[in-house]
C-alpha cells in the first residue's frame, strides 16, 4: 500500500486493516519558495494503530504534522485526513478538519488560568453554538468532559486551575481535551519532550490505549528512540524531508534507525 | 540510546591520526566564538563599546539640552524653597466647616470616576480588539491604532471643553471626557496586553476548530484578564485624580470647588479638600492592591 523508498522490509498493513484515515501521497512542502522541507512523503495511518514519527531536528516531522491540519502549506501532492482533502480547504473547511483531528502539544498549551474542566470543554468548542457566549457548555458536554477526566485519571483536579498541575497531569488534561473533540485522528507533536521518563511512559501508554480502544490512528512524533520502539505499532522515519524508514516496530532494531540521526549539521530547526 | 552515528571522523587531521578522542572531533567541527569576544565576555568590568559610549553621551546631551530649553535651574529651585514652605504653611490649619460640601463633591467625583472607568474600559476593550495585531485583520488594525493615536495626542481638557459645550456644565460632560480620553491610552495598553498572551493556548484553540470569537474568548481573554483588570484599576485611580482637574472647566466633581478656594485664598478649605482627596486616593490604592493580588 505504501510506496516508500524504504531500505527496510516492506511495510506491512496491519492485519485486517480497515481503510486508512490519513493518506498522504507524494507530499512536497516548501515555505515561501524556499527549499523543500518535505520531499515526496507518503504516509498511511490506519484506525487503531500508533505510529511513531522519528527524525532529527529539521527532518520535517513538525511540518508533516502541521500539513495534516492545514497549518502548513501543501506545495504539491495529496493529503487526505478523515475524509477531508486538506489542500485547498477554505476557512470553514479547515475548522471542520481541525475539529476532527485531536492535537496534543509539547508544551500542553492549556489555558493556565482556566479550570481543568473548562480546558477540557474547549475541545468541544466546534459544537458549541452562540448560546455558549452567555452560559457556557451544556450539561451533556460537562458530563462527557468529566468522564474523559476520569479516563485520564485526573477528575479529582477538575476544579483547579490548569497551571497548578504538574507537567504530566497537564498533558493528560490536554489529551482529554483532544478526546473531547470526538477526534477521528490524534496527532501528538513531541508530547513527552517536556516530561521525565516515567511520566513519558504513562502518557504514551495512555495515547496507545486510546488508539486501540477507540480505533483512532495516533501519530506521535518522538525524538527518544527507545520510547518509540516501546510505544508504537509502526515507525515512520524522516530524514531531510524524505521517508527513510517505514516499518512495523516489531521488525525494527535501533541500528536500523541510526541513519535517521546521522546528520551533519546541528543548526537544524524543528 | 544507541543512536550514535557510526560515521568515521571527518577532519583530515583526525584521519591522519587514525584515532581521535570524541571531544577533539567535536571541537574540530564546532563553530568557535572569536577569542577576543570571549575574553571580553569573561571580564568582570568591560570597557564600553564605542556604540554604547556614543549612546550614553547622546542621552546626556539630550537631557542637558532639554533642561536648558525648559529653564530648569537648581539655584532658582533653592531660592524658591522658602516661598514653597510659606505656601504650604498657609495650608494649615485646615478648616472643616464645609466638610459636608467636600464629602458631597468627593462622592460626585467618585461616581464620575466609576462610570467613566466602566464606560472607558468597555470602549477601550472594543477598540483593543481592533488594535491587537494577533486578533484584528490588517484593514482594521491600522485605522484602530491611528484613531487611538489621535485621541491620545489630545489633552483630556480639550475633550472636557468639547463635551461641556455639547451637554452643558456638570459631571456628565466630565464622564464623557474621561471615557473618550481613556480609549487613547487604555485601548493601546489593552491591545498590547492581548498581544502579549502566550501563543500556545491560542494555537490549541485554533487546533480544535474554534472560531475567531471563541479563540479570543477562551484563548486570549483569560490570559489577558489579570493585566486588563490591573490596568482598569489604574485607570480608575487616575480618573479620580483626573476628575479633580476636569472640574476646573466646569465638568463636575470637586475640581471647581478646589479652583474657587484657590482663587479666593481660602487656604484652610483648600487644605481640607486636599486632605480628603489624599485619603480617598489612598483608600482606592489599597483596595485595588488587594484586588490585584487576588486576581494575579
Amino acid at each position: 500500500m505504501t510506496t516508500d523508498a524504504a531500505p527496510l522490509p516492506a511495510p506491512a498493513v496491519p492485519a485486517g486493516a480497515r481503510p486508512p484515515l490519513v493518506t498522504v501521497r507524494d507530499l512536497k512542502v516548501a515555505y515561501d519558495g524556499g527549499p523543500l522541507v518535505l520531499d515526496g512523503v507518503h504516509l498511511d495511518l490506519h484506525p487503531g494503530e500508533t505510529v511513531a514519527l522519528l527524525g532529527s531536528s529539521g527532518s520535517g516531522k513538525s511540518t508533516l504534522m502541521r500539513t495534516l491540519t492545514g497549518f502548513a502549506p501543501v506545495t504539491s501532492g495529496s493529503v487526505r485526513v478523515a475524509g477531508h482533502d486538506v489542500p485547498g480547504l477554505g476557512r470553514a473547511g479547515l475548522r471542520r478538519l481541525r475539529a476532527d483531528v485531536g492535537q496534543v502539544f509539547q508544551q500542553f498549551n492549556l489555558v493556565g488560568r482556566l479550570s481543568v474542566l473548562t480546558n477540557v470543554l474547549t475541545g468541544a468548542l466546534h459544537e458549541a453554538g452562540p448560546v455558549n457566549l452567555a452560559g457556557g457548555f451544556s450539561a451533556a458536554h460537562r458530563r462527557r468532559a468529566m468522564e474523559l477526566l476520569d479516563r485520564v485519571g485526573i477528575a479529582h483536579k477538575a476544579k483547579e486551575q490548569a497551571r497548578s498541575l504538574s507537567g504530566g497531569q497537564q498533558q493528560r488534561v490536554a489529551i482529554a481535551r483532544a478526546l473531547m473533540q470526538g477526534p477521528k485522528v490524534i496527532l501528538a507533536d513531541e508530547p513527552v519532550a517536556s516530561l521525565d521518563p516515567k511520566l513519558s511512559h504513562t502518557v504514551l501508554d495512555l495515547l496507545r490505549g486510546i488508539a486501540r480502544e477507540d480505533g483512532i490512528p495516533v501519530l506521535v512524533s518522538l525524538h527518544v528512540l527507545p520510547l518509540a520502539l516501546r510505544h508504537s505499532d509502526r515507525v515512520v522515519g524522516l530524514r531531510h524531508g524524505e521517508v527513510l524508514v517505514s516499518a512495523p516496530t516489531a521488525r525494527l532494531s535501533a541500528e536500523q534507525l541510526a541513519p535517521l540521526y546521522d546528520h551533519d549539521d546541528e543548526e537544524g530547526e524543528d | 540510546m544507541a543512536i550514535q552515528s557510526p560515521q568515521a571522523p571527518q577532519t583530515p587531521d583526525a584521519l591522519k591520526a587514525g584515532k581521535v578522542p570524541a571531544g577533539a572531533r567535536d571541537r574540530a567541527r564546532k563553530p568557535v566564538l572569536d577569542p577576543r569576544e570571549r575574553a571580553r565576555l569573561e571580564q568582570a568590568f568591560r570597557v564600553p563599546r564605542a556604540r554604547t559610549a556614543a549612546g550614553a553621551l547622546l542621552a546626556v546631551v539630550l537631557v542637558a539640552w532639554s533642561m536648558a530649553g525648559a529653564e530648569f535651574n537648581f539655584v532658582k529651585l533653592g531660592e524658591g524653597a522658602a516661598n514653597m514652605g510659606e505656601f504650604l504653611a498657609r495650608l494649615f490649619p485646615p478648616t472643616w466647616e464645609k466638610l459636608p460640601t467636600i464629602l458631597e463633591l468627593l462622592v460626585e467625583t467618585l461616581q464620575m470616576a466609576i462610570v467613566g472607568t466602566v464606560l472607558g474600559a468597555l470602549l477601550s476593550l472594543v477598540c483593543a480588539f481592533g488594535a491587537a495585531s494577533n486578533i484584528a485583520p490588517r484593514w482594521l488594525y491600522y485605522p484602530a491604532r491611528w484613531i487611538m493615536n489621535v485621541i491620545r495626542s489630545l489633552p483630556d481638557l480639550v475633550f472636557a471643553l468639547m463635551f461641556v459645550s455639547a451637554v452643558g456644565l456638570g459631571p456628565f460632560a466630565g464622564i464623557l471626557a474621561m471615557t473618550v480620553g481613556a480609549v487613547g491610552s487604555m485601548g493601546k495598553i489593552f491591545a498590547e496586553a492581548m498581544e502579549s498572551v502566550d501563543r500556545g493556548p491560542v494555537v490549541a484553540m485554533q487546533a480544535v476548530g474554534a472560531s475567531k470569537r471563541q479563540v479570543v474568548q477562551y484563548g486570549v481573554l483569560p490570559q489577558a484578564a489579570p493585566l486588563l483588570t490591573s490596568y482598569t484599576l489604574l485607570m480608575f485611580e487616575s480618573n479620580v485624580r483626573g476628575a479633580t482637574i476636569l472640574g476646573m472647566v466646569g465638568a463636575g466633581g470637586i475640581g471647581l470647588e478646589l479652583t474657587t478656594a484657590m482663587r479666593m485664598y481660602d487656604y484652610g478649605h483648600l487644605s481640607a479638600m486636599v486632605i480628603c482627596i489624599v485619603v480617598l486616593v489612598t483608600i482606592i490604592d489599597q483596595v485595588s492592591a488587594v484586588v490585584r493580588r487576588k486576581i494575579s
